[in-house]
């Protein structure tokens, strides 16, 4: 079967959204007019925003590791960690005030990239399999985390602290949501006065894009996971390189974490699936159908956040009985027909291999 | 004046001494050929002066300058560039971000490449070289020839001199083979000095100035091209006298062993690979198939050998209609099978051989002891196809992978053979293999002839196809242009053959 290209499918499901749009604006009272309505709201695009900032931060870690050569399954293991950690450090402070959280924050990065680097030199060092190690961080962080919750806590779930304030752009913001255009007022809801952790997404899939593409970091990481021997004979250490990438997606996905933790909720659930609940995996679908470009990525992300805002929101705003259940699986679905559709990822060449020097020998 | 200068150069290995007391010295300017067959040292050498051995004994020099490289990095400060055989470039990025890596330009401050300045220096080495290559291509879409020029770009790119090629022409066409001459010929009126290793005489002949010829680790002579003839250097290389032309008896066929009725392969875009064939191959005969590569030669064969079945028509083996039979009933029915890729069908390249040489009859009572196999008798096997196929080293427990590649042909073709087949089935059988065992390969083919076994054999080298056939056909397109008598047909109306065209059409 001949797979349709990211353009035709990002077109079919514009028209597809155009539709229920054009339906609901002529037929108010429809099930597309209830859909939209509920769409329209700001908090909806605020919800979305807020809920694709771990998925893209994992995501873009987990674009640096594969890129490089390095498949990085773990990226769900290093925002269990990354998250718990945050809410643990912030905890011992005392949890309450902007200093405390943003030093919780920094202790969670700090961690994913000890476990990410720890999984490097599994990886990279030792030889072992990429898949099996980082299926070990996963499951390493997914016990590990709630253990240590139960040592300190008492239980499962951390004690509830604060969470980061948003911030707000000043005058903008303000200008913006008192001018009475429909337009206006909505971006200044929702981009001018925001959880700081969405600018730090921002910025994040603004840099990854610019250090791939434009510094000769960025060429060697592509060099690195396309074909390691001709980086290797250019005077460029692979194995540097496999071990900086590896680092940074700690890092991505330890800011991705933390961020869910002490920026969001200001709390760490470690029930069943803790409260990453597969974030991180979702994370490795977003940047496939990204195509390892963090644009693209973040696109990505939005969509399937975007449908969980709007399951969240159908829940709670529509006036239809409809079981709960049915609705939350929408956006896992979608996840799941698009990556069917799309199919045409090309994986780098030597992902997934570890590389030897010739030098060595 | 002297460029490079090797001098008693040893580098032993556990086991084998690969370079035995070996000098080469080349001269500025010039374009030297180190010629010798598979497993001579050429490598191992080349490998020494670029600073990736260590040699045991003797010593390096360069413009005169007595060196020692530890890496190749030093070899690269000193003005030398290696050209591998398979290409270090990165398929996904462009000409210039290859030519560039990992000593790209910036720009503010280190932060970002500067891709103009990369693409502006490219383009200064092809004007002053005469490379006609596009900065801005993906190397993805280029095709080899001008792969193979991005990594030349990328040694004069980090300043050599001396360029080493390794075995430059094996993985080009005819004519990317010429634009490469060219190429070599105007790098070396800049001044610069090449070094290439090939174990083709013609090539060695054409292109060099020079040529310095090894054999068995050793130096076995070093003279310039316009002194010498293929005679003498094959002679040189081989160590005794070869017959560089074969020329067959004609076989005495018997009964047709295979019938192949009308047979049509369509590929997965609905254009007809093979369409429409039809031959009789008979015991005791070669029949050839000539052609361009890509013609269809690889759908006919994979159709008569049971590994694909064809969309249309017969396959009648031995009176059997084995058209729809299995890739097991083949080998079972005695259908021998040299393939074309020998890393991909013809040998697993991380087994022993004692494991590669049972491959397919993995099955058979001989080596099997109820369902399990009979690893005792299997040795004895791969013992008596290493003796009698002359495969080196003689050791059944070494890696497919350690083998030189005509060795692992020569292996391939033994155990092929050895089951006693009444058909072969042999693609391209001495491709990338040295003068010495393409000469032994070609002689058991027609040994194998005589003892009344029927042989269908391709190949896109026209003298193997003319001297070892006793029929040829000319495969165009998937269809058979013309049977001609191999003995009376001229060189150029086989040409014309391979390129659609009837002779007398002309």
């Amino acid at each position: 079967m001949r797979k349709p290209d990211r353009g035709t499918l990002m077109a079919a499901l514009g028209g597809l959204a155009a539709v229920v749009v054009a339906l609901g604006v002529v037929f108010p009272g429809s099930v597309a007019g209830e859909l939209l309505g509920i769409a329209s709201r700001p908090i909806m695009a605020e919800i979305a925003l807020r809920l694709a900032v771990p998925i893209t931060l994992a995501a873009l870690g987990g674009i640096f590791a594969e890129k490089s050569g390095v498949i990085n399954i773990g990226l769900e293991g290093l925002l269990i960690i990354s998250s718990f950690t945050a809410v643990l450090v912030a905890w011992a402070l005392g949890g309450t005030t902007s200093a405390a959280l943003w030093t919780g924050f920094a202790g969670g990065v700090l961690a994913s990239v000890l476990l990410a680097g720890l999984f490097a030199v599994v990886c990279i060092k030792y030889e072992a399999d990429q898949i099996i190690a980082g299926l070990a961080v996963w499951l390493v962080a997914l016990g590990l985390a709630p253990f240590a919750s139960s040592v300190v806590f008492g239980g499962k779930n951390t004690t509830s602290i604060n969470r980061f304030s948003e911030w707000t752009v000043p005058v903008l913001h303000d200008a913006f949501v008192n001018s009475g255009v429909g337009i206006l007022s909505y971006v200044g809801h929702v981009l001018l006065r925001a959880n700081p952790i969405v600018y730090l997404m921002f910025g994040a899939v603004a840099v990854s894009w610019y250090v791939l593409n434009h510094t000769a970091f960025g060429r060697w990481v592509e060099a690195s996971g396309e074909n390691p021997n001709a980086l290797d004979t250019a005077g460029v250490n692979v194995h540097r390189v496999r071990y900086a990438s590896v680092l940074v997606s700690g890092l991505l996905s330890g800011m991705g974490g933390a961020a869910l933790s002490v920026g969001h909720v200001g709390s760490f659930v470690g029930n069943g699936t803790t409260m990453i609940d597969g974030k991180g995996f979702i994370a490795i679908a977003t940047y496939l159908f990204g195509n390892y470009n963090p644009l693209g990525t973040f696109g990505a992300a939005m969509l399937f956040s975007g449908l969980e805002s709007l399951q969240i929101g159908i829940q709670q705003f529509t006036p239809y009985e409809v079981p709960s259940q049915l609705i939350q699986v929408i956006p896992y679905v979608t996840v799941v027909v698009v990556l069917v559709l799309v199919g045409r990822t090309r994986i780098p060449e030597a992902a997934g291999e570890y590389y030897e020097s010739g030098d060595d020998r | 004046m002297t460029s490079i200068s090797l001098s008693g150069i040893t580098k032993r290995f556990p086991g084998v001494v690969a370079n035995d007391d070996v000098t080469l010295t080349v001269e500025e300017g010039t374009v030297h050929a180190l010629l010798g067959e598979n497993g001579a040292g050429k490598t191992t050498l080349m490998n020494v002066l670029y600073g990736l051995y260590e040699p045991d004994e003797g010593t390096v020099s360069v413009d005169g300058t007595e060196r020692a490289f530890d890496s190749p990095r030093d070899a690269i400060d000193a003005g030398i560039g290696m050209i591998h055989q398979h290409f270090m470039l990165v398929d996904s990025m462009t000409v210039a971000e290859n030519v560039v890596l990992g000593n790209e330009p910036r720009k503010w401050r280190g932060l970002r490449v500067d891709r103009e300045a990369a693409r502006a220096a490219v383009d200064d080495l092809c004007d002053r070289y005469g490379f006609d290559v596009d900065p801005t291509a993906r190397v993805a879409d280029v095709s080899v020839g001008v792969q193979q020029r991005v990594e030349i770009l990328k040694a004069l790119y980090r300043g050599a001199d001396v360029l080493i090629l390794d075995e430059p022409t094996a993985v080009l066409t005819p004519q990317e083979v010429d634009d490469l001459f060219e190429v070599l010929g105007e790098l070396t009126a800049e001044g610069k000095t090449i070094i290439f290793i090939t174990h083709k005489l013609g090539e060695a002949l054409h292109a060099a100035d020079d040529v310095t010829v090894l054999r068995d680790g050793k130096t076995v002579g070093a003279l310039p091209t316009a002194d010498t003839t293929r005679e003498e250097l094959a002679e040189l290389m081989v160590g005794r006298e070869v017959l560089l032309d074969i020329d067959a008896d004609a076989g005495a066929p018997g009964d047709t062993v295979l019938d192949v009725d009308s047979l049509t392969v369509t590929d997965g875009d609905g254009i007809d690979r093979v369409a429409d064939v039809s031959m009789r191959v008979r015991a005791g005969e070669v029949y050839g198939i000539a052609g361009v590569d890509g013609n269809g030669q690889a759908e006919l064969v994979e159709a008569i050998t049971g590994l694909r079945v064809p969309d249309a028509g017969a396959v009648t083996f031995d009176g059997e209609d084995v058209t729809q039979r299995s890739r097991r009933h083949h080998i079972e029915a005695g259908m021998a099978y040299v393939p074309e890729d020998r890393h991909e069908r013809g040998l697993v390249m991380d087994s022993d051989l004692v494991a590669n040489g049972i491959l397919g009859s993995q099955r058979a009572p001989a080596f099997t002891t109820g369902s399990r196999i009979d690893w005792q008798s299997a040795r004895t096997h791969a013992t008596d196809v290493i003796d009698t196929y002359d495969v080196r080293p003689r050791d059944a427990d070494a890696t497919a992978a350690s083998l030189s590649g005509g060795n692992q042909q020569k292996f391939i073709v033994g155990r092929e053979f050895e089951r006693d087949p009444d058909l072969v089935v042999v693609m391209h059988p001495t491709r990338g293999v040295d003068i010495g065992s393409t000469e032994f390969i070609r002689e058991r083919l027609l040994e194998l002839r005589d003892e009344g076994t029927a042989v269908l054999l391709v190949s896109s080298k026209l003298d193997e196809v003319t001297s070892l056939s006793d029929r040829l056909a000319v495969l165009y397109e998937g269809r058979v242009m013309d049977e001609v008598d191999p003995d009376t047909v001229t060189e150029e109306a086989l040409g014309l053959l391979m390129a659609g065209q009837h002779p007398e059409e002309q």
